[in-house]
Formats: C-alpha cells, structure tokens, sequence
C-alpha cells in the first residue's frame, strides 16, 4: 500500500515499473521517516554541536569587538596625553621665554641704574672737588692778603721809621694808609 | 544502479537501502561535527573546528546575502548548517566503495545483505523520498514564516495582483519543492547510474574504470558540492521572499 496512491509520481513509477520495486522514483512510508530522521538530525546537531559552537563564536566576537574598542579608547587617551604634553611644552617654553626676557631687561636696568648711579657719584665728588679748590683758593688769597697786609705794614713801618720825624708828612702817611686799607687783594 | 529493496512496516513499504544510508550517513556526519566541537574554544580553534565554524560562516553570509534582514533568518542558521551538512554528507557516500560489503555477505537479518550489495554505497539523496522531504520541510518553514512575519496578510499574497492570479501562486508554491527535490534527485541518481554505468565498461577500462572512473569521482564531488550548496540557498531565498516587506 503506497501512500501517494494517487499521486502523479506513482502512477510514473507504477506504470514504469509494473508495481515493482525498480523504478527509482517510487514514493512510500520512507518519505515520512525521512523528514522524522532529519528532524531528529537537526535537533541532536543543534543542541550538541550548534548553540555551542555558536557560543563559541559569539563570544570570541565578543573579546575581539572589546579588544578593538579598548585599543581605540587607548588610542584616544595617547592622544589626549600627547596634546596634553605638547601644550605643556609650548606653555613652558613660553614661560622660559619670558623669564629669560624679563632677566635680561632687569639687567640692563641694573646696568643702567649703576651707570647713572656711578656718574651721579663722580659728579658729587667733582662738586666736592670743586668746592675744595673754591675753598683753598679762597684761603690762599686770605693768606696773601694777610701776607700783603703785614709786608705793607712793614713797608710802611720801615718808611715811617725814615721819614717820622717829618711831622709835615702826616697827613701823607694816613693817606697811603687810608689807599693800601681800600685795595683789594 | 540499485534496485530498491522494501521493508514491510505495517501495510506500507519503506525503501531499506535510502534508510540504512540515511543512518549511516548521519552517524559519519554526527561523527565528525562532534569530533569538531569537542575541544571548543573561543581562542585558537583547532583544524576541524576551523572547518565548522567556516560552514557556520558561510552559511550565515547566505542568510544575510539573501534576506532584507539578518535577524529574520537567524533562527534557521542551525537548520541550515545542518542540511547544507547533510546534503553534502549524503551526497558524498555515494561515492564510497563498499568496504563493508564482505560483512553482511551472509546476514540475511532485514535484508542486510542485498542492502549492502555493490560497488559503492548509495547517497541518501539518490532517493526521491530523502529530497522530497526535505523539499517539503522547505515549503514549510515557507510558510511558516510568512505567517511568522506577516501573519494572515501572508495568505493575502496569492491573490496578488489579482484573485485570477491564484492558480498561478498554487503551482508556484508545489513547484518550487518539486524542482528542489527532482533537482538534487536527478543529480545525484544520475551519478550514480554513472558510476555503475562505469564501471561496466568492457576493454582495457573493464577494471573498475579505472581512467574514467576517478575523474567522474571528481567531478560528482562537485556536483553534490553544487547541489548541497544550491538546495541550501534556494531555500533561504524562498523564505527570504516570504518574509521580504515588499514584493
């Protein structure tokens, strides 16, 4: 008894093989166990074999996508990290620049400051000098004048030694007196 | 070229051989995925867990080639690696010498001994029944997705443009498992009628075909490469169609 009595097939395959068992296409209950046997097949393979090895896979998915986006997130940090230390660099850089700027113009202000400090001090002690020599020149003419008083005086006194008897001349005597007493030194 | 050998079950018939095969084959395929998923790791994998999870990729390169959305198809990535696997699992046993034939010369138990008689073994696909079930596991999901996705407005598909138009989507939808099945069918049988053609060639070849035979051997591990391939992609891009948002 076939199951697919009625089918075209079997009637081919009735007709071919006079209801024998020879012509290859010729369907009966081996269908059915067929699709059972694959069925069965399937099942015994996906449960045992499949899903772990689907796991498998999944997971080292899994572990390259998390290395890979590691990788990028360190990629990110160097990155970060070397901006980081460049601007650094160029801040420091900048800073060293100005310290060494402002060094060299406080120097020179220094410098300056010395400078004008020195001449101020040489201009003093020149005053001073001055002031020394208006001094002593001032003394020296006292002294020569004192010189000049005391000579005249004994000129005069020598003068008067000759001529006082001449009690005519006085008047004379206290003129020339009178005229040395007036002249500047 | 087999003649089919039938056990009785109940008042019907099943084809012995295509279901000894089918065992066999899903042993050997059993065998090797778990040799591969054994020592799993997520880290290096080793050279046959390589190979699966290529199948595994490959496979899901298909759905996300062919749907408008990954996530629709993602459900049936197990049930696609595992046919793709079995067809071409199938379609390669046919291919095999029978070294176990001298087992079962004697054992007369279910009719062993006519199953394993022959040259070579039988591919599980040579068999219209194998290809047709999965054909209609195809059509299935089909619609079993439309419905999914669209709910009873799927159904509102076959009288589009116009209700005229329904006979046109009924044959389309019977069609479409047919030419799954009797394409990889047809494929498949006739390799093998090759090979037994092959190898009852007289003369000079009359060992075994042995020029003919090793590039014919080639060339159906292509075939049932192509064909595994074929029959997987088109089912993903039937159901791609059922779930697609517009037609």
């Amino acid at each position: 008894m076939n199951p697919f009595g009625i089918g075209l097939t079997y009637t081919i395959a009735s007709a071919a093989a006079g209801g024998g068992g020879d012509n290859p296409i010729a369907l009966d209950y081996t269908y059915f166990a067929q699709i059972l046997s694959f069925l069965v097949l399937v099942w015994i393979l996906k449960k045992f074999a499949w899903k772990p090895l689907m796991n498998v896979m999944e997971k080292r998915r899994q572990f390259i996508e998390d290395n890979l986006t590691f990788a990028e997130r360190e990629r990110q940090e160097a990155e970060r990290i070397k901006q980081e230390y460049q601007s650094e660099l160029i801040k420091a850089r900048t800073e060293a620049q100005a310290i060494v700027e402002k060094a060299s113009k406080q120097s020179e202000e220094r410098a300056a400051e010395i400078l004008s400090a020195a001449r101020q001090e040489a201009e003093k002690m020149k005053q001073a000098a001055l002031a020394e020599i208006e001094r002593e020149r001032d003394k020296a003419v006292a002294e020569v004048r004192a010189q000049v008083i005391d000579l005249s005086v004994a000129v005069a006194e020598k003068i008067l030694r000759q001529k006082l008897d001449m009690r005519g001349q006085e008047a004379l005597i206290d003129q020339f007196i009178q005229e040395v007493g007036d002249r500047p030194c | 070229m087999h003649e089919i050998i039938l056990w009785h079950v109940g008042n019907g018939t099943v084809h012995a051989r295509t279901l000894v095969m089918t065992w066999l084959t899903m042993a050997l395929l059993l065998i090797f995925v778990f040799l591969g998923v054994r020592n799993l790791t997520s880290g290096k994998p080793g050279k046959l867990q390589n190979v699966l999870e290529w199948v595994v990729d490959f496979v899901k390169g298909l759905i996300s080639g062919n749907m408008d959305d990954y996530r629709k198809g993602a459900s049936l990535l197990s049930y696609l690696v595992s046919l793709i696997m079995f067809i071409f699992f199938s379609n390669m046993l046919g291919l095999i010498p029978n070294f176990v034939a001298p087992l079962f010369t004697n054992v007369e138990f279910a009719k062993l001994n006519q199953i394993f008689h022959g040259a070579v073994l039988q591919s599980p696909t040579a068999d219209i029944n194998t290809t047709l079930a999965l054909a209609t596991l195809t059509i299935i999901l089909v619609i079993a997705f439309g419905v999914k996705f669209k709910g009873a407005s799927y159904f509102h598909h076959f009288i589009e443009p116009h209700p005229v138009f329904l006979p046109i989507h009924l044959i389309d939808i019977l069609a479409k498992p047919m030419t799954l099945a009797f394409r990889l069918f047809g494929n498949i049988y006739a390799g093998e009628v090759l090979i037994a053609v092959i190898l009852m060639l007289p003369g000079i070849y009359v060992f075994g075909g042995v020029l003919p035979m090793p590039i014919w051997l080639g060339f159906s591990i292509f075939i049932g490469a192509i064909q595994s391939f074929v029959f997987t992609v088109l089912t993903i891009a039937y159901i791609a169609q059922a779930v697609a948002e517009e037609h």
